[in-house]
């Protein structure tokens, strides 16, 4: 049985530097996380609230912070009656410089058996990432014409 | 037990046929697959192989699924039948050529790593 985890690696044709202000800007990732906003100051041990639709739906800690090179949050859905219930998982930012273009892992683990979080984050992460990278390298996010109710990662 | 598995998703701005285009025409593959080309007349059953570098006769199993995603595509890679070191080799593999691919189509032009030819195992 493979652990409950989920991890994505994308390449990017970007900057370290670009990549994480897309990570981290409040108004920047609110143009491509489909209607999220991700608000903190990012400073080891702050909170992290990520807003949709007037809403918290993610209750974040920032655990570690190493710009441009690695960010580590906790995440807590709290969006939904069962996923509110589960215990916080952990998301890490790993992005390494390849040449002209920026390869980014992303580890979304600690998840208990039977968690309804992750098959949520492990539909989202893929749309969210997919969307990031369209806009660093064309202008332009993944456009949906509905709201998309993929989940809120 | 199950043999181990790599799924991988990708949402592409784009049409379910470009993409089809990509995975098929030798000249637009040599640009986000390591300069490779993928021989075969893609009816249902015919064989396809991309052949390992080091053991050609390693047989594993691709599945590409290419759906409408609202205006986008939303493309899935399943990688079946592997061993585990198949698995880890596919594993860097595929996020590298499904991101050169996905650039190729949103602008013009595929990632430099996958433009040369890759001396890579699995």
């Amino acid at each position: 049985m493979s652990k409950p985890e989920f991890i994505y690696t994308t390449y990017i044709k970007t900057t370290p530097d670009k990549l994480w202000h897309a990570l981290t800007d409040r108004e920047f990732t609110l143009s491509y996380w489909f209607g999220c906003s991700l608000h903190s100051d990012w400073k080891v041990g702050s909170p992290m609230q990520m807003h949709k639709g007037g809403k918290v739906v993610n209750e974040c800690v920032i655990l570690e912070s190493d710009p441009p090179r690695r960010l580590v949050y906790s995440w807590h859905s709290v969006f939904d009656e069962d996923m509110i219930k589960e215990r916080p998982s952990r998301v890490t930012f790993v992005l390494e410089q390849e040449n002209n273009a920026v390869k980014l892992t992303v580890t979304h683990e600690g998840f208990a058996e039977g968690s309804k979080t992750l098959p949520s984050i492990s539909g989202g992460w893929p749309l969210v990432l997919s969307s990031l990278k369209s806009i660093l390298e064309t202008g332009k996010p993944l456009v949906f014409t509905e709201a998309c109710d993929a989940e809120s990662a | 037990m199950s043999k181990p598995e790599f799924v991988y998703t990708i949402y592409i701005q784009t049409t379910p046929e470009k993409v089809w285009e990509a995975l098929k025409n030798p000249e637009m593959t040599k640009e986000f697959w390591g300069r490779r080309r993928n021989a075969s007349d893609w009816a249902e059953g015919a064989s396809w192989r991309h052949e390992n570098y080091d053991d050609p006769d390693k047989i594993s199993k691709v599945t590409f699924a290419i759906d409408e995603f609202m205006d986008a595509v939303r493309l899935t890679v399943t990688h079946t039948d592997l061993t585990e070191e198949g698995l880890r080799g596919i594993s860097a593999g595929w996020p590298a050529v499904l991101s050169s691919l996905k650039s190729l189509l949103e602008s013009g032009s595929a990632m430099p790593m996958t433009t040369k030819l890759w001396k890579r195992a699995g």
